[in-house]
């Protein structure tokens, strides 16, 4: 190799490509920068994502069980409900059932020794099945043992509603309602 | 373009793709976030509601008590009555316990109601009877013990064959209970 071609091998070149401006010297701290917060960034919102995915999951579990909680809760209140309408439909079938028995009872021994009845009919009112029309025909009786009578039924808290009474010779005709008074 | 452009370009492009893909990342866990709100909000809605639920029920069971307790009272004799046999037998049982020696007529009969479904049919008896005046109140009083949900229609008494006997002509409905029946509040009648 001859000394000149050494010599000029070792000459500085030119540069073959322009320089980059300095700020651009900023663009590889920019995309370590970018690199390192991007990676901090994804990974905490990867660790968020999953904690938020988990808490999701927790809380649809949590409204599943709520949802058939409620269920049962209202089909037990379904079923109190249907039981309540049939004690009702029971309660008014047995508000119109009282027993009439003890009205005969009370009724002859209301009664003097002079009296007999001829007569004592009872009938339930088909629209208030409480209320019964009462009526009665007594013989040689007096008319202060209506009064008696009325106030034995009223010991079965019956109220003597209209009572009319009309007496032709020995006989006494008497009518009334008997309406049920519940103190 | 020379290589130093070139490599800053591509850093760049680096940089670029590195910022969209958090943001795209950081979207996700927004989204998953108003996801977790909405799961929150819908669990929290739940829960009220459970808890309205049962204030509801507590109230029924508070208000209901006294007729539900009525109702249970009342279910051995519903049971021991469910066929219309069952209650010509009671009566039957009753005539003959109470030693009522002439009954001029009896007569009983199935009356169905459709719209009633707690009380769908009901027994109607009519019965006369005659006998001693303390027999007759004593049976009575006894039918009407051995069938509770007995509904005397009619009762009229008339004096007898003789000054002692009393004759009793009366007609009394008493219910088929079906406490099976599938009552809907709201719905058909009970």
């Amino acid at each position: 190799m001859s000394d000149f071609l050494c010599h000029d091998f070792k000459t500085p070149r030119t540069d073959t490509s322009r320089r980059l401006p300095s700020s651009f010297r900023m663009v590889p701290v920019a995309f370590y920068v970018a690199l390192i917060g991007g990676a901090y960034f994804m990974t905490t919102d990867m660790m968020n994502y999953k904690r938020y995915e988990r808490e999701k999951l927790e809380a649809e579990l949590q409204k599943d069980d709520y949802d058939l909680s409620i269920a049962k809760t209202e089909s037990e209140k379904s079923g109190l409900d249907e039981e309540t309408m049939k004690a009702e439909a029971i309660a008014k079938w047995v508000e119109g059932a009282r027993n009439v028995q003890p009205i005969g009872v009370y009724v002859a021994r209301a009664l003097g020794l002079e009296s007999r009845i001829t007569e004592l009919s009872l009938e339930r009112s088909e629209q208030v099945p409480a209320n019964l029309s009462f009526s009665m025909r007594l013989l040689g009786g007096k008319m202060e043992e209506l009064a008696k009578i009325e106030s034995s039924l009223s010991r079965l808290n019956y109220q003597s509603l209209s009572p009319q009474q009309n007496k032709e010779e020995e006989v006494i005709e008497y009518r009334s309602t008997l309406v049920r008074r519940d103190y | 373009m020379n290589p130093k452009q070139l490599a800053c370009v591509v850093l760049m492009m680096l940089i670029g793709a590195v910022v969209y893909g958090a943001q795209m990342v950081h979207q996700r866990v927004v989204g998953m976030r108003m996801e977790l709100e909405n799961a929150q909000a819908d669990a929290k809605a739940a829960k009220d509601s459970l808890d309205t639920a049962e204030i509801e029920l507590a109230m029924t069971k508070t208000r209901t008590q006294d007729l539900r307790r009525f109702l249970e009272a009342w279910i051995p004799h519903i049971d021991r009555i469910q066929t219309q046999q069952e209650v010509e037998e009671a009566v039957e049982v009753s005539l003959r316990e109470r030693g009522i020696s002439l009954v001029i007529s009896r007569k009983s009969e199935v009356r169905a109601s459709r719209d009633d479904l707690v009380l769908p049919k009901q027994v109607l008896t009519s019965l006369v009877v005659e006998d001693e005046y303390a027999k007759v109140l004593n049976w009575l009083g006894d039918l009407e013990r051995r069938l509770p949900l007995t509904r005397v229609n009619v009762c009229r008494f008339t004096g007898g064959s003789s000054g002692t006997q009393l004759r009793v002509d009366i007609s009394f409905a008493t219910p088929l209970v079906n406490l099976d029946a599938n009552v809907k509040p709201g719905g058909k009648k009970a």
